[in-house]
């Protein structure tokens, strides 16, 4: 079942012509003759989760918004940074429209009137072509004042990051949207309430939100049946790494992963086996060649002790030591912590430089308890999520592949040893 | 302070743009980069005064993004993903490959830059924005020649041009 | 907007049930139980809450996450722990983690033993690290200012100081710059930090990053005391306390009260001391260059700020007579004897100038010695403001306090700078009108540095101040303004804009009755508007916005003749009244400081006395006062150091009090009388200012009945109707508004 990714190669998809001719807009037209409020409830009908990595009820978000007449915003979070994941980046370039087309639908049913595309400056090509979409949108009346003639106005402009991780973290997305550095802000006041130059905002991601015309086009309550009942619907995962399809994929959510990274990405390279996986983005602890059967859901993933996130699935085969994986996790986490708090600013730098010590042979199987230790030093102490990002799946590596490390240790020490 | 029209003008229209014309300032700081060839104490002021913040604000800013540079590169970037996907595909090596093949040319800014959002093509890199990969060390010489003589870089090897890996999304 | 008035609650905290002000933050609210909660990011001073340090993580019942005390409002019930096993375990990986970076360098560090970051390493830290690898480094210290140097390395990035230039003084020049673990704190390009507020940052750092340079490696926490006092350098009269070391002011810090200057000091109030020379065994008249930081090859380029001040000349330290054209060290006898014997001579053609910075009771002494031993009735401050104007518009029910100008609806600045003429209230009116939406407006001949903060800015010219505040008096009156407006050199329309913005403001308030209430507008004036019917019209628009009935409304004005011009005033030191402006019955005509300069010239008067005033140096007539004091034969002066007025023109100098050294009363511009301690002895043959006045008065037969310090205070309280009851213990530290006094019906 192809939802989002339906034909999603058909030349000039990305032009208004094509994505009209193809239906689009047409949820739009819809959505606009129904009350604000019945939009909001396909929206919460359809139980569809927030795609960018917390699984957030997109229809309770949008209903925590204040109601009553003030500035409100919508913010599209295209900062996608999260290692593993490109899903975003394949939507936007071929299917602009789609998400701007949600984009004011869900503004409709929020009362926002006013919202920004927050792209990450990196996606250079992507921000384009959104850019020109976005012309032909507003040239034809999709976006801009009375849209349709149903009195609801829309401003909406794309902008472009400038690289930072953080910015994918909604607060810090807003901090660098009004024009500061990225660094995330005290919670609460929730952007809900106090978000956007103070005001209410509702914050979603690309896929959340180009998922939005199809929910009105089916009916919230059909989207509901596919995939499992707390996760619903169809969910882009992107596959990197040691696979031999590596790309997106569109699946109905709840499929066992090993159909995800065996039967549509092809596993590891031939006479190679999955030695860890991360299920979603490096963020996400990491499972192991065992956890394949695991059903590809927030839920059940929660229960393995890892979670969805992005829906990015990086796979290491047993080729690679499990030491470089978590140096260049931690690497980079500490590259792009903002620094603003203690525990996520020492944690991840302490952390990398636990980690060099163990591959310069300085280190003793005492330091794996002392890294173990300072990860649950940060793990739920940090002003963001960007600390336990670290310590997660650091954390998780720590615990699955402790005989590893310590070989690794062992090895490494003689090394320097007789160097 | 005498600020090139152009870029005051161009600031000026992304300023336009907010509610809070502070928001401007990214898109004006790039803009003074591309114009200054980095975020150069004369950049910053200069968009310091046509956006009326100081330009200690700006720099702490600039400061904060990996596209902003806060010291003289070269014209051309070139960002070598090496974060884990790519990493995992060989991404190490091909970035010393691009930095030893560029390198004292001034006209490059070879960069070891965290994951780019194109792991479907690891090992890849980001020239001047676009995209291409998968690449070999093999590659290199012709993206750096692409690069200097002003061509498409790596036409065949553009992500742009790449159909999507979803069989069933292809039907 | 009006200020808050939380409602009380209970909630728990370590098994103990406390009473706090509902919606404190946590680490406040825990105090009353008590309990102290560890910060370093939190300062309310700042601002809103950043949550950066993560040290005051507590458990609450019923939330999984540990929250941060510092942005946790208390309600009602809440269960609070700061004990737990968690909790505890937290705050010794925050403080861990603190100090992988840190340096540790705590026995060479000046912020040793007064240290936050020691304090709570040792508090709640577990008092080992497992860190071994490397610690960050940085080139230190640096200079990030004349007066600021900063140590990267021992930097925990709590952000105060950016915080303090970005959301209290607003000048945006500290910033930090990188991110994650290579962020560090820095100007642009890495330019000084020059900035009139710069030094506060000093005392927000909660490590050694950024300390006083003229400070540095003078003095530890156990060599020191502090000294409670306030600063005499303008009329915001901030309290301070003096860092003293061997009877000598080593340091200002700022003496948080927040009423006065909501714990703020400028630059000039902290740096403007002379600081000893650095080295031991090195006399000060050599000339010292090289301070401790000039010995480390890090340092150079870097110059103590002792060198950068100006020097002011040489303290005075002894009495000086002027004998064979020159002035020359006397002793107190021969000196006393001088300036008895030419004030004498004199008699009722003597007369008295006053300086801001002498205290009230300094100025009622010299008057009684004027009027009651010389009966002269020429006294003044230089300022040269119409008595009878102040004394209206110092009305208590006119008179608006500090905090009013945090919480007004509207300020008007009118004919003042405040960040020149008194700089704390520059960042009080910057806070209102960030935090509580305070509309500002500003009226005046310059542009004011608050410009980007009004509403609105009206423009007159140099000059027209009087003038414009008569235009405005009539705009509200709904009264013809045009010739006034011409007069004021401001544009009609602009005198209009103004009175429409203070008089719809009030409407707006008021809920749209037809008739404005009282509203709560503050006008902080300079005392330069009350000339040419300023003074009258300042009354109008008092009257005309209802100034007097509201609370949290009124005036504030900035005395013309310097720090203590509201005090001096009200002791009896202006022409024509006696203390608390009790009109005098005189034969001798009253005369001010212009009469006074002209009665000079014209050989009317031969005998001028100068207390801490030097007309020279604050006149704009300068050749007429060097006429004038050329033509005195007597110049008795009391001072610190020898302006050029009181070079070439005194005859007897006595040795006078530094601020230091000083006690007695001053009244900050909302009538809160305040005190100075003396922090120091006096050096040399210094003797008190009130002493010397005594010691003179009985030469001349007269006795002033004062035999100690205390005394005088007294005597000042007994002597102005609206101090009656007034007592030191009641000032105490704190200082007291006598407009809030009972006593204050007796105000004429």
């Amino acid at each position: 079942m192809k939802l989002l990714f339906e034909r999603i190669d058909e030349p000039g998809l990305n032009t208004l012509p094509v994505y009209e001719r193809r239906g689009g807009y047409e949820a739009l037209r819809k959505a606009l003759q129904m009350p604000p409020e019945a939009v909001l409830h396909e929206f919460e009908a359809s139980g569809l989760r927030g795609r960018g990595g917390a699984g957030f009820q997109m229809g309770k978000k949008v209903s925590f918004l204040p109601q009553g007449a003030m500035d409100k915003y919508l913010v599209c979070n295209a900062d996608e940074s999260e290692p593993g994941t490109f899903k975003d980046r394949e939507l936007m370039q071929k299917s602009p429209h789609m998400l701007i087309e949600g984009i004011v639908i869900a503004s409709y049913a929020a009362g926002a009137t006013r919202s920004f595309i927050y792209i990450r400056g990196e996606y250079v090509q992507q921000a384009d072509i959104l850019d020109a979409a976005l012309a032909q949108a507003r040239a034809a009346g999709y976006v801009g004042e009375n849209i349709l003639g149903s009195g609801h106005t829309l401003s909406l402009v794309v902008h472009r990051g400038a690289g930072a991780y953080i910015c994918g973290e909604e607060t810090g997305l807003l901090d660098s949207l009004e024009g500061k550095r990225g660094n995330p802000r005290l919670k609460p006041p929730f952007p809900a309430n106090q978000g956007l130059y103070q005001g209410p905002t509702l914050i979603n991601n690309v896929e959340t939100l180009s998922t939005v015309p199809t929910i009105l086009r089916m009916g919230g309550e059909q989207y509901a049946k596919l995939g499992v009942e707390t996760s619903t619907g169809t969910k882009l995962v992107s596959v990197s790494g040691h696979v031999q399809r590596p790309g997106n994929y569109e699946i109905e959510l709840g499929i066992p992963s090993r159909e995800i990274v065996y039967g549509l990405a092809g596993g590891p390279p031939e006479g190679r086996e999955v030695k860890c996986w991360f299920p979603g983005g490096s963020s996400s602890p990491v499972l192991t060649g065992e956890d394949l059967d695991i059903p590809y859901d927030f839920d059940s993933l929660a229960k393995a002790g890892t979670m969805l996130g992005s829906g990015a699935i990086i796979v290491v085969d047993d080729s690679t030591p499990i030491l470089d994986v978590a140096l260049k996790v931690a690497k980079f986490y500490r590259h792009e912590s903002c620094g603003k708090c203690t525990p996520c600013r020492e944690g991840t730098n302490w952390t990398v430089k636990m980690l060099e010590r163990i591959e310069c042979g300085e280190a003793t199987p005492m330091d794996l308890e002392l890294m173990a230790s300072v990860q649950e030093h940060i793990m739920g102490n940090c002003l963001c999520v960007l600390g336990d990002a670290m310590a997660m799946p650091i954390g998780s590596m720590i615990a699955k592949f402790r005989e590893e490390f310590e070989a690794h240790i062992e090895s490494r020490r003689l090394e320097a040893v007789h160097a | 302070m005498n600020v090139p029209a152009e870029l005051r003008a161009e600031i000026e229209g992304h300023m336009a743009l907010y509610p809070d014309p502070r928001s401007a300032a990214l898109p004006a700081l790039e803009a003074a980069q591309r114009l200054h060839g980095w975020c150069s104490p004369a950049a910053i002021e200069q968009v310091a005064a046509t956006m009326g913040v100081t330009p200690a604000y700006l720099e702490s800013v600039a400061s904060f993004y990996d596209m902003l540079e806060t010291s003289p590169v070269g014209r051309h970037s070139i960002y070598v993903c090496t974060n884990i996907s790519c990493s995992l595909c060989g991404a190490d090596e091909l970035y010393e490959a691009v930095r030893e093949a560029a390198g004292e040319d001034a006209e490059f800014n070879v960069r070891a830059f965290e994951c780019l959002g194109a792991c479907d093509i690891a090992p890849m890199a980001s020239v001047d924005g676009v995209y291409v990969g998968p690449l070999s060390v093999a590659d290199v010489p012709q993206l750096l020649d692409d690069v200097r003589a002003g061509r498409e870089v790596l036409a065949s090897k553009q992500l742009v041009r790449r159909p999507c890996a979803d069989a069933e999304a292809r039907s | 907007m009006p200020r808050p008035q939380p409602r009380t609650i209970a909630f728990t905290i370590d098994g103990l049930e406390v009473q706090a002000p509902e919606n404190a933050m946590l680490v406040d609210a825990a105090k009353h139980g008590d309990v102290e909660i560890p910060v370093f990011c939190y300062e309310p001073k700042l601002g809103q809450p950043v949550g950066a340090c993560r040290m005051c993580l507590v458990e609450i019942e019923g939330i999984p996450k540990l929250q941060t005390g510092c942005s946790t409002p208390v309600k009602d019930g809440m269960v609070v722990h700061t004990q737990s096993a968690r909790v505890r375990e937290a705050q010794n990986a925050v403080v861990e983690f603190l100090l992988i970076n840190h340096p540790l360098d705590c026995p060479v560090c000046d912020k040793g033993g007064e240290c936050p970051l020691q304090d709570i390493s040792f508090g709640w830290g577990k008092g080992s690290s497992r860190f071994v690898e490397p610690k960050r480094h940085f080139v230190k210290p640096l200079e990030l200012s004349p007066t600021i140097a900063i140590d990267r390395e021992r930097c925990i990035l709590c952000y105060r100081c950016v915080r303090f230039s970005q959301e209290v003084s607003e000048d945006y020049q500290l910033v930090l710059q990188e991110r994650g673990a290579h962020s560090y704190v820095a100007t642009f390009d890495g330019r000084p930090y020059e900035a009139p507020f710069s030094g506060n940052i000093v005392e927000l750092c909660p490590v050694g990053a950024l300390t006083s340079r003229a400070y540095r490696f003078r003095a530890r926490p156990w060599d020191v005391e502090g000294a409670g006092s306030v600063c005499t350098l303008c009329p915001a009269q901030c309290n301070v306390t003096f860092t003293v070391r061997d009877e000598r002011v080593l340091r200002v810090l700022a003496r948080d009260h927040a009423e006065v200057d909501d714990g703020w000091l400028c630059d000039a109030g902290r740096f403007a001391y002379q600081p000893p020379p650095a080295r031991e065994g090195v006399s000060p008249t050599e000339g010292v260059t090289a301070t401790q930081e000039g010995t480390s090859p890090t340092q150079e380029g870097v110059t103590p700020i002792h060198e950068r001040v100006t020097a002011p000349s040489a303290r005075i330290t002894q009495p000086l007579v002027r004998d064979g054209g020159e002035l020359r060290p006397a002793t107190w006898e021969r000196a006393l004897q001088e300036a008895a014997a030419g004030l004498r001579r004199a008699g009722s053609r003597s007369a008295a100038l006053v300086g801001g910075r002498s205290t009230s009771e300094e100025g009622l002494l010299l008057a009684r010695l004027l009027r009651e031993g010389l009966r002269s009735e020429r006294i003044d401050t230089l300022a040269g403001v119409a008595p009878a104007a102040q004394r209206r518009l110092a009305h208590p029910e006119l008179q608006a306090r500090v905090s009013d100008l945090e919480f007004a609806h509207t300020v008007l600045v009118l004919g003042a700078e405040p960040a020149r003429d008194i700089p704390i209230l520059d960042l009080r009116i910057r806070k209102g009108v960030r935090r509580n939406g305070v509309k500002l407006a500003i009226a005046g001949p310059e542009v004011s540095s608050l410009h980007a903060r009004a509403q609105l800015n009206v423009r007159y010219a140099p000059g027209g101040d009087g003038a414009f505040a008569r235009a405005l008096a009539a705009a509200l009156h709904g009264e013809d303004l045009t010739a006034a407006a011409h007069a004021a050199g401001a544009e009609a329309e602009h005198v209009r804009a103004l009175a429409n913005l203070l008089s719809t403001g009030a409407e707006l308030r008021s809920g749209g009755a037809s008739v404005s209430a009282p509203q709560d507008i503050v006008i902080l004036y300079g005392e330069g508007v009350l000339a040419d019917g300023g003074a009258e019209a300042v009354a109008r628009i008092a009257a005309g916005l209802k100034l007097a009935a509201a609370p949290g409304a009124g005036l504030l004005g900035v005395p013309a003749a310097g720090t203590n011009g509201r005090g001096l005033a009200e002791a009896g030191v202006t022409p024509g009244y006696g203390p608390g402006y009790v009109p005098r019955e005189s034969e001798q005509p009253a005369a001010g400081v212009h009469e006074i300069g002209e009665l000079l010239c014209d050989g009317e008067i031969s005998a001028l006395y100068l207390l801490h005033a030097d007309p020279l140096r604050s006149q704009l007539a300068r050749e007429r006062w060097r006429q004038a004091l050329a033509r005195a034969t007597t110049v008795i002066a009391h001072a610190e150091h020898l302006s050029e007025g009181l070079r070439e023109h005194a005859t007897v100098v006595f040795p006078a009090e530094s601020n230091a050294e000083k006690e007695g009363t001053i009244v900050h511009p909302d009538g809160r009388l305040q005190r100075l301690r003396a922090a120091i002895g006096r050096p040399g043959s210094v003797r008190a200012e009130w002493q010397v006045l005594c010691d003179l008065a009985a030469r001349l037969g007269l006795d002033l009945g004062v035999l100690s310090g205390p005394m005088a205070s007294q005597q000042l309280y007994d002597a102005v109707p609206f101090y009656a009851g007034v007592t030191l213990e009641e000032i105490g530290g704190r200082g007291l508004r006598w407009p809030e006094r009972e006593a204050a019906a007796a105000y004429a």
